[in-house]
């Protein structure tokens, strides 16, 4: 079981997504690839869910985006944080963080 | 900002969506490439990459759609797919449209007009500061009263002692006259103290208002304001007015302003013309009782309510004063308790506004039946064409649409229906108030009704609207999910009689609306009953050939002896006219809207009644009226000419005042006083019998005439009993008296036959006679309809089954049978369920209905027995056509 990708948090995606980002703008694919990477394979991402985000992230203002080259001479659009997706997720990541230490507190208690 | 972006992107979506999906196609098509590109430097054919990703990351084409459904906008997009199907739909019927809609604006138009006058009467808030926290303040003088206004006494004596009040203030209503230059109007008014114009927040439209203190006490400040009404329409707006002196009762007084025109008065239903301050009350007469007179009850009472403080509270606290009051002021104030009513429920007045909240309910609840009734007939269409569209609909389930959205799309079919027979029946309902406005229920009085399409009309038939669209369009749309995909396809739309569960809902559908509809008749029957009842009613007096004619000297400003001599030669010249018989003068007509009244005094009673001594009316009248209103004089005499201001006061009491004062006595010789307990006192001479003085319902109340000689009154109604139609004699009455003086405005000129349509008459029996009766009429055309629809759509999917049967050899009177027997059924169980609903609601009109039982037998046989016939009448034409089936074609038919 553990070995399998996992499901992501509710509500966590949208974070993860930001973070990506906050190092250097990049396209959809980047973006998938950068997160499982980082999570060294634990989350895989779905298309549908990964889109209907940037959709939602860019209506919401936390991010914009740019049709540009990629190093392959592609065209692809990339995606840009805003300073208001910057302040969301350094607000956001100490929520987590709060959140995290809370539960970690509750499941050792027992 | 960011709803605001999202709003955008979605607009985006939705006005530029070939540029939108084109990027998200490249998008999307980027992101497989380099997903692939990967997969291949891995060592994978670019076929197996692609099948690998597709793998992985889902079906791309899906994704689009997840993305494109996952916005606001999608949701409307599909909405406008709807909206557009349902319009090309209803366009391809024409037919069904047209009495879907037609039915829907019928029964969408009688909800707008009546709850338009619900608004107009109830709802709607008067224009003024603190509305919602206006209250009106009434007492009741014994626990069996209804609440009536205050005496002016009382009201100072409260305003001094609350403390949950912000501010009280109130107005005394009365008829004045108001003249400039040889020419006065008898107009409508209210003597208000300074504060009224404050603590109801006006403002003049021009000139000004009275400033804090002005006029306060008696006859201190000779001044008027206008109505803005009334300032342009008997003065044309004209501004030099201000400053000027105009006569009112007799008195010189000054215009100081007009009042803002959007300021129609306190008064609901009346366009007040003038306001004058309440020290000026009874100028004309001399008479300042109404400043001291404690059993008066001249004074409505306005309130704003604390902040914070509810009427509940209010009212316990005002009762607390109450007491104190009664311990003060035994004679007066003995058993006085007072009500704190939400302003907008004490219209017109506190004592009849429960009954005009139950009226209004009542028809509120008749027209949503008949708006029921509507909306059944419509879901009856609506089932019978989702039977008709089965297979289209079969094959979009077949397509991939989901169950909610076919539930969606035949929803937002039967809104727009509604939506468009809402709009038609807007426009008949407005249509419906215009007419009604020009309905006079009281006179020459200016009464102003004033619907008007405001927001609650609007929230109210949009409302209706939507849930008459769900009604409607529920029954078909909950069957979308069970009808069987895969059946329907097979049967190629053939529907056997066997499908009883159509059958069924169809059927308890019609039974609902036939059972609707004889709740409305019924209730139409007893109002009309009612009406018939009380036109019957013995008045007490002859009401036939009848004419009267108001007249008040007082507005030209004649005194007492001029305006007597006026009297006295008008009196002759009435009598002496070519068709009049005898022609009498009185104070006030039975069943017009003033009248005097107050409480009365048997000599040596008055400490032996303990509490309040009793009330009775009055009315002051020359000796002729006995004769001419043919009013019978039981005992003793009627007034004569000998009765005059120097001889003994004299009064003539009826049958009922002579039992109650003095039981088993002779009441000739007797004394009572209508001033106080010690006199003066006035000997009565006669009895009357009997009669209805102030509305057409009361019981026989105490009542007792004076003669006009010895109670003198300016304002006076001459009556002339005719041996010809009385109509013809007021162009001839009328010039009797212009010749006698050309600037005397002359009021309410009509029969008594007329006069008694008039509010305290039989106007409400036949306003709620006629209303109930269209509703009835609508109601039983709406069901006819239903049940002519359902037996000719049964008797056409019976087709098949007739043509086996007359093979078989049927004869077509069997087949008629077969039909009429199922029709028999259906309209009797409407009548049934109806009828026993009925008898459970027709008792709460018993308090609206004279001389007819609320379970009335000759209604509740009669108004069925029609639903019956007419229904099976209506089943006539489908049975017959049945019969004429053939069967060689019926059967080829499939």
């Amino acid at each position: 079981m553990a070995d399998k990708p996992s499901d992501l948090v509710q509500g966590t995606l949208d974070m993860l997504i930001l973070k990506t980002l906050a190092l250097e703008s990049m396209h959809g694919y980047g973006i998938a690839v950068r997160l499982e990477q980082m999570s060294k394979g634990v989350f895989r991402l779905n298309a549908g869910s990964l889109f209907v985000a940037f959709q939602r992230l860019q209506r919401a203002g936390l991010i914009r985006s740019e049709w540009k080259a990629t190093e392959n001479s592609r065209r692809a659009k990339y995606y840009v944080l805003t300073e208001q997706g910057r302040k969301r997720l350094n607000s956001e990541t100490r929520e987590w963080g709060r959140q995290v230490a809370a539960i970690a507190r509750i499941l050792e208690t027992s | 900002m960011s709803l605001l972006r999202s709003i955008a992107g979605g607009l985006r979506s939705l006005f530029r969506k070939e540029q939108v999906t084109q990027e998200l196609d490249e998008e999307l098509n980027s992101f497989l490439e380099m997903a692939a590109e990967e997969k291949m430097k891995q060592g994978m054919s670019r076929k197996d990459a692609l099948r690998a990703v597709r793998l992985e990351r889902g079906n791309l084409e899906v994704t689009k759609e997840i993305v494109r459904s996952a916005g606001w906008e999608s949701f409307v997009e599909t909405l406008w797919q709807d909206l557009r199907f349902a319009a090309r739909m209803l366009r391809k019927s024409p037919s069904f449209t047209a009495v879907a809609v037609l039915t829907l604006a019928l029964g969408i138009g009688a909800n707008t007009a009546i709850f338009s006058m619900a608004n107009a009467f109830l709802f709607r808030p008067l224009p003024v500061k603190n509305a919602d926290r206006l209250m009106v303040v009434a007492a009741r003088t014994s626990r069996y009263d209804p609440p009536i206004p205050l005496s002016y006494a009382a009201f100072l004596d409260y305003q001094r002692q609350n403390n949950v009040f912000a501010e009280m203030t109130g107005y005394a209503l009365d008829l004045g006259g108001l003249g400039t230059q040889g020419h006065a109007d008898r107009i409508v008014m209210c003597y208000v103290p300074s504060n009224f114009f404050t603590m109801l927040g006006l403002r003049p439209a021009l000139g000004r208002l009275p400033v804090p203190g002005e006029g306060d006490a008696p006859r201190s400040a000779p001044v008027v304001v206008l109505g803005y009404s009334y300032w342009q329409h008997r003065f044309g707006g004209d501004q030099r007015l201000i400053g000027q002196s105009v006569n009112l009762n007799g008195q010189a007084v000054t215009v100081i302003g007009v009042v803002e025109k959007g300021f129609k008065g306190p008064y609901a239903t009346v366009d007040i013309d003038a306001y004058a301050p309440v020290g000026m009350y009874g100028a004309g007469t001399g008479s300042t009782t109404f400043f001291t007179a404690r059993e008066d009850s001249d004074f409505r009472v306005l309130a704003t309510l604390k902040t914070a403080l509810t009427a509940q509270q209010a009212e316990s606290a005002l009762n607390i004063v109450a007491q104190r009051l009664a311990q003060q002021y035994p004679q007066t104030d003995q058993g006085h308790i007072i009500r704190v009513i939400p302003e907008g429920l004490a219209r017109p007045e506190p004592a009849v506004s429960d009954s005009v909240a139950l009226v209004t309910t009542v028809f509120l609840l008749l027209v949503g039946l008949v708006l029921l009734v509507a909306c059944v007939n419509v879901a009856n269409l609506l089932l019978a064409r989702a039977a008709a569209r089965e297979k289209e609909i079969a094959v979009r389930a077949a397509m991939g649409a989901g169950r909610l959205r076919l539930i969606r799309q035949s929803l937002t079919e039967s809104i727009l229906l509604a939506a468009v027979g809402g709009a038609a029946g807007a426009v008949m309902g407005n249509w419906a108030c215009r007419t009604l406005e020009q309905v006079r229920p009281i006179g020459d009085l200016p009464i102003r009704i004033g619907f008007t399409f405001d927001w609650r009309v609007f929230s109210y038939v949009a409302t209706i609207v939507l849930a008459a669209g769900i009604l409607a369009g529920l029954a078909p749309a909950l069957r979308m999910p069970r009808t069987n995909l895969i059946e329907r396809l097979r049967e190629g739309g053939r529907t056997l009689i066997g499908d009883s569960g159509r059958h069924w809902l169809r059927n308890s559908l019609v039974i609902g609306q036939l059972a609707g509809s004889l709740i409305v008749l019924l209730a139409a029957g007893l109002f009309a009953r009612s009406l018939a009842r009380a036109e019957s009613v013995d008045l007490g007096f002859d009401r036939h050939n009848l004419l009267n004619v108001g007249i008040n000297p007082g507005l030209q400003g004649y005194d007492q002896p001029r305006a007597e001599a006026f009297f006295r030669e008008l009196l002759r010249r009435a009598k002496a006219l070519p068709g009049a018989e005898s022609a009498s003068l009185a104070y006030s007509v039975p069943m017009s809207y003033y009248n005097d009244g107050g409480v009365v005094y048997a000599e040596g009673q008055a400490s032996a009644t303990k509490g309040r001594a009793p009330g009775a009316g009055f009315n002051s009248v020359s000796p002729e009226y006995f004769e001419t209103m043919r009013i019978p004089i039981l005992e003793g005499r009627a007034f004569s000419d000998e009765d005059t201001a120097k001889t003994d006061r004299v009064a003539i009491v009826n049958e009922e005042m002579a039992k109650r004062l003095w039981p088993g006595q002779d009441p000739i010789g007797r004394r009572f006083s209508s001033i106080s307990a010690s006199g003066p006192f006035v000997t009565v001479i006669g009895v009357a019998r009997n009669a209805k003085y102030n509305v057409i319902s009361e019981w026989p109340r105490m009542f007792f005439y004076l003669p006009l000689a010895q109670n003198y009154k300016q304002i006076r109604v001459l009556q002339m009993r005719t041996s010809v139609p009385p109509e013809t004699l007021i162009p001839v009455i009328e010039a009797q008296v212009r010749e006698m003086d050309p600037n005397l405005p002359m009021f309410d000129v009509m029969s008594m036959e007329k006069s008694l349509n008039g509010g305290n008459g039989f106007f409400f029996y036949k306003m709620a006679a006629a209303f109930a009766g269209i509703l009835g009429a609508l109601g039983l055309v709406l069901a006819l309809v239903g049940v002519y629809g359902v037996v000719s759509y049964t008797g056409s999917l019976r087709t098949h089954e007739i043509g086996v049967r007359m093979a078989l050899g049927a004869n077509p009177r069997n087949i008629f049978g077969l039909i009429l027997r199922q029709a028999t059924i259906l309209v009797s169980a409407g009548a049934g369920l109806g009828l026993v609903a009925a008898l459970g609601v027709t008792r709460f009109l018993s308090s609206l209905l004279v001389g007819v039982s609320s379970y009335d037998p000759a209604t509740f046989v009669s108004v069925p027995a029609l639903l019956i016939i007419v229904g099976l009448v209506a089943c006539y034409l489908p049975a017959r056509r049945a019969t004429r089936v053939d069967p060689v074609e019926a059967l080829h038919y499939e």
